[in-house]
């Protein structure tokens, strides 16, 4: 196993050594360069990320499309960039159960981030090359922080200190709007804040180590610290995080890039949006909140990093794979052990596969039930398709192998009406509303009869020799 | 100069570029849009907004009741 990545720019050096960064050295306009870029980065398969080394008017390079393949997902990961997606998500699962690792608390000497720092004339342009995304969008968003926020009546409980990501409008020099879901836990902090007609603390972190970046926008438990599953996805090693510079209940990770410092205005909403979504269409425009920025921390020679989101896959869709997967598989795995893996990469977990052996008639739908009553699941998930457990979910080939030939439509095929939705997906009428749909595509066992049991055909005996022989002689020309 | 979106003159700069003055953006202080003087801007019908779509606008989160 090679190195885990300990910050933005260690990582940035190794995608550079195994040919996963390209750098465009030739000045380049904010508009429309840079989001093209990262559209045209996500349509290759093996997608680079993408540094522009000058953008015009601007003092700060700014990468994109960091998290934007397999490759750069497993090297993350400290994986060979050739890792099969089911072997990063076994190694992920292994990682996961080293929760918690705490995370090693640095002094504001031993941060980078806090290299150097901005107390007067904040203007945010001056250290982030700002930029429009997609054309239909209000203004320049940030669409990759790490903001970081606390429980508001228990600001000293770290369990409850949140790291996640939202969009976030710049709406003036040193003023942004930023979205807060109901069910974010955000919202849970800015509603004890606004209660008391008290502002809300909070530390936007920019350009971060990779796995902080992922298990930002990693679905877990209210109570559960974002830096200590970092700890248990960097194999066990802490995170090192250093106290924000305002507000000593807040906790940054030192090797970020840049750490804007402010509070939410309370009881302000301001039209915010429309914003290019993860589901490849824009949301409207609705009020939202306000951050005032009073302070910036930064590295020397900084580096912005934002990532671009169109029609799947883009960059959004390989950081929401994975770390939506696991914590779902978790879920299942912990009440039914007969799970065999989860495949919740599609538009955020909104379409779900999952394989597992039954143990009696009916398994499989009631699997896809609990699915469906997780916390992710719940709002979230609409398609849910159910395989055996010899059926790899990550091998869509097998998965539509799976329907074709163990589908019953009349029988096998389920619609549950009148069910939470995830606002943002177009077609949930009224938004947040949606009906639900199962697809159990597993083999009947009893008491459901199964009246046409067939033998599967089986690789010959000696599949596994052929495969490396043949990769060997392939590798050398075929000769 | 009026806003593109919903076409008020409550129109500022919102700053100019750190490098060379080679770009202005420019802020609109009644709908919050804002766009760079070297963009060529078509606004969708679908998000041009008035009065009445302002006022009709969903709010996120709720504000929630004082303790």
């Amino acid at each position: 196993m090679s190195v885990i990545s300990k910050d933005l720019r260690s990582f940035l050096a190794l995608l550079e050594q195994e040919g996963q960064l390209v750098r465009v050295k030739e000045e380049v306009m904010p508009e429309p360069d840079i989001a093209s870029a990262g559209r045209a980065a996500a349509n290759f398969k093996n997608g680079p990320a993408v540094l522009f080394e000058k953008v015009r008017g601007y003092n700060t390079k700014v990468v994109t499309n960091v998290h934007g393949s397999w490759e750069n997902h497993a090297l993350m990961l400290g994986l060979p960039k050739d890792t099969p997606v089911k072997d990063q998500f076994a190694e992920l699962n292994r990682r996961w159960d080293m929760f918690p690792v705490p995370p090693k608390v640095v002094s504001r000497d031993q941060a980078p981030c806090k290299e150097n720092v901005i107390t007067e004339n904040i203007n945010l342009f001056d250290v982030l090359s700002l930029y429009r995304i997609n054309d239909q969008d209000a203004g320049f968003f940030i669409s990759k922080a790490a903001v970081v926020t606390a429980d508001h009546n228990d600001p000293g409980n770290f369990d409850k200190m949140n790291v996640g990501t939202y969009r976030i409008q710049v709406k003036d020099k040193d003023r942004v709007g930023i979205q807060a879901l109901a069910f974010h836990d955000i919202a849970v902090h800015l509603e004890q804040a606004e209660r008391q007609n008290k502002p809300l603390p909070i530390a936007i972190t920019l350009g971060n180590n990779p796995l902080v970046t992922f298990m930002a926008s990693t679905p877990i438990g209210y109570e559960q610290n974002e830096y200590e599953f970092v700890g248990a996805l960097q194999n066990g090693e802490p995170l090192e995080i250093v106290q924000s510079d305002l507000y000593e209940h807040l906790y940054v990770p030192a090797g970020s890039e840049i750490v804007l410092e402010g509070y939410i205005e309370p009881r302000v909403r301001e039209v915010e949006g429309p914003f290019g979504e993860f589901p490849g269409s824009y949301s409207g425009s609705r009020k939202q909140c306000v951050v005032k920025i009073e302070r910036i921390t930064h590295r020397t020679d900084p580096i912005f990093e934002n990532l671009y989101l169109g029609i799947p896959w883009t960059e959004i869709d390989y950081l929401m794979a994975l770390n939506t997967s696991v914590p779902l598989y978790k879920q299942l795995k912990r009440d039914f052990p007969e799970v065999v893996a989860v495949n919740a990469m599609y538009t955020h977990g909104i379409g779900v596969i999952i394989s597992t052996k039954c143990r009696f008639g009916g398994y499989g739908k009631s699997v896809a039930f609990r699915l469906l009553s997780t916390p992710h699941g719940m709002p979230y998930s609409k398609v849910v398709i159910v395989v055996d457990e010899f059926v790899d979910p990550f091998n869509l080939e097998q998965v539509m192998w799976a329907i074709t030939t163990r589908v019953k439509p009349d029988k096998d095929v389920s619609i549950i009406e009148n069910c939470p939705g995830m606002p943002l997906d177009p077609s949930s009428v009224p938004a947040g509303m949606h009906s639900k749909l199962i697809i159990d595509a597993t083999t009947p066992v009893a008491p459901e009869p199964n009246p046409r049991d067939v033998e599967l055909l089986m690789p010959p005996a000696k599949t596994g020799y052929w495969e490396d022989r043949l990769k060997e002689l392939w590798n050398k020309g075929g000769k | 100069m009026t806003c593109p979106r919903c076409d008020s003159e409550n129109v500022r700069i919102m700053v100019t570029a750190p490098v060379d003055n080679a770009w202005e953006v420019y802020l609109c202080e009644k709908c919050h849009y804002s766009w760079r003087s070297t963009e060529d801007i078509h606004i969708s019908e679908k998000f041009k907004l008035t009065d009445e779509k302002i006022d009709a606008m969903g709010v996120i989160p709720p504000v929630p009741p004082l303790d």
